[in-house]
């Protein structure tokens, strides 16, 4: 399933081997690791990124305008105090 | 997905936490723009008119919304408490009583959070009087601008006034942004954050067009739609890790025997450990400030130099290395592998090929570690994007697509919309049921 660590643990949640490998390998090992297990990522499917990305879009847009609305407002009124 | 928003305007219950967030926003921003006592508006807005190019200050300034030039009420924004919360979250690991007080649960919690406000207070004090005694010296905080923007006369009273202002202000924010957590929608402090960013987006990409025309500012729209997309899919991308329970038979109930799984994202950590990263990044800034000006010590010039400027490799490097420490940082402490596979084991859950007990908590910590290097990688790439851009394009540092504005931007609107559509589904669900 992952590959482990050294080759006496069976399974990597054995924990550390006695002796540790040099750091070339322990590198190249975690490299390894790291893409097996990307490997098994659920990645979102295209219809789910684009909903997601519009809706995002949307909200942000909308804070956005709400937000200067704002903060225009607020400075034409302070702008009528200090000016 | 987007016939929810109107949804949401039609359950009266979540209307009203939205209206209410949206009200604590509209009070942030008008904090925002109110002058401290003692600032001269007029010299303010010539000089702000005048100059575009702040300097150092541009990405504290995009965090507090552009008050922290305009020199207002809220000044400070957010900033002293994020530097608190990061601060005592590192003492949690390094003081013995934090860390108990950590494991305490909920009251010890609640204490934490007491001296994180505490401390916000004490930063506010620090960096309000910096920032004044900053604006007092003429072009200083906006280089090539003379004009007095502190009134000369208002003697060691006025500044103890403006201090106390300033100080006053940030708890306020500290406030509000707690309330929107307990009685509006998403988290409060993010949403102010986002709130600060919004408010510059609009100019800043305005000012890409007027300087560079409508090719560069439609590539950049473009540039920054593509980036959203992939925000949204590397915040989406999960690692489900399959929990199976056993059936077992309580009283004259069946529990159990169902199958899910733990979801582990990619990016577990969120936007958090970019607005740690670029805060605790502020603090050399900020030292040098302290520094005297006209005969600057050594380490002063040498930070100026390689950490103040955001186009200089090491700069971007250090940048870079601390969102990756960050990222595992948080996901450290927002995740716990023992507690996830104690309560499993409590609740008679288990991963199929893996004992309950230490091994499940070992197995979970190391997917967990592994996985979050990609997503760490991920953070930094995306966050470096404005600082090459930058060197690329020549634009200004207020590049409105820069990676950290847009990661706290789409991560922020990501989380408070999936929120919003939770508490609608449990609503619908009530609703079903009576």
């Amino acid at each position: 399933m992952t590959e482990t660590r050294g080759s006496t643990a069976a399974t990597p949640e054995r924990g550390r081997p006695a002796a540790k490998k040099p750091l070339p390998a322990r590198i190249s090992l975690f490299y390894r690791q790291v893409m097996a297990e990307l490997r098994k990522v659920i990645w979102p499917t295209r219809k789910e990124l684009v909903t997601y990305t519009t809706v995002v879009i949307a909200f942000v847009l909308v804070v956005i305008a709400y937000v200067t609305g704002l903060d225009f407002a607020f400075s034409k009124a302070i702008l009528a105090i200090f000016g | 997905m987007l016939t929810a928003f109107v949804r949401a305007f039609r359950t009266p219950d979540l209307r009203k936490k939205i209206l209410f967030a949206m009200g604590i926003m509209a009070l942030f921003r008008l904090g925002s723009v109110i002058p401290t006592p003692g600032v001269s508006y007029k010299a303010v807005q010539d000089c702000i008119s005048n100059n575009s190019d702040t300097g150092l200050y541009s990405l504290i300034n995009l965090f507090s919304g552009g008050a922290l030039l305009k020199l207002s009420v809220f000044a400070l924004g957010i900033m002293p408490y994020i530097t608190a919360s990061i601060i005592v979250q590192l003492l949690t690991v390094v003081i013995p009583r934090f860390e108990a007080l950590k494991k305490e649960g909920q009251s010890g919690t609640a204490r934490l959070t007491q001296y994180t406000r505490y401390l916000t207070i004490g930063l506010a004090i620090l960096q309000s009087t910096g920032l004044i005694a900053l604006a007092r010296q003429p072009g200083q905080l906006f280089t090539g601008c003379t004009n007095d923007i502190i009134y000369p006369n208002i003697g060691i009273f006025g500044i103890i006034v403006m201090v106390l202002t300033m100080t006053a202000g940030t708890s306020v924010i500290m406030w509000l942004g707690e309330l929107i957590t307990d009685r509006g929608v998403g988290n409060g402090m993010s949403l102010l954050i986002f709130t600060s960013i919004a408010a510059g987006f609009p100019t800043s990409l305005w000012a890409i067009k007027i300087e560079r025309g409508w090719g560069l500012f439609l590539v950049i729209v473009a540039a920054g739609l593509v980036i959203v997309a992939l925000v949204v899919f590397v915040e989406q991308a999960q690692r489900r890790i399959p929990v199976q329970y056993a059936k077992r038979m309580i009283g004259r109930r069946q529990y159990g025997g169902s199958s899910t799984y733990i979801p582990l994202k990619v990016n577990q950590a969120g936007v958090i450990p970019v607005i740690f990263a670029s805060s605790l990044l502020y603090l050399p800034a900020l030292a040098v400030n302290l520094a005297s000006r006209t005969n600057p010590p050594g380490w002063a010039t040498w930070i100026q130099r390689y950490l103040v400027r955001g186009d200089h490799p090491i700069y971007m490097a250090t940048y870079f290395g601390l969102i990756v420490f960050f990222t595992y940082f948080y996901v450290a402490i927002t995740f716990n592998p023992t507690e996830v596979s104690d309560n499993m084991k409590k609740y008679g859950g288990f991963i199929p090929g893996i004992r309950a007990g230490r091994p499940t908590a070992e197995y979970l910590d190391y997917v967990l570690s592994r996985i979050t290097l990609p997503g760490a990688l991920y953070l930094g790439a995306i966050s470096l994007i404005p600082l090459i851009a930058l060197g690329l394009f020549h634009a200004n540092q207020n590049f409105p697509f820069g990676g950290t504005a847009i990661l706290i931007i789409v991560g922020v609107g990501l989380e408070t919309v999936k929120q919003i559509e939770s508490q609608l589904q449990q609503r619908n669900y009530e609703g079903f049921l009576r």
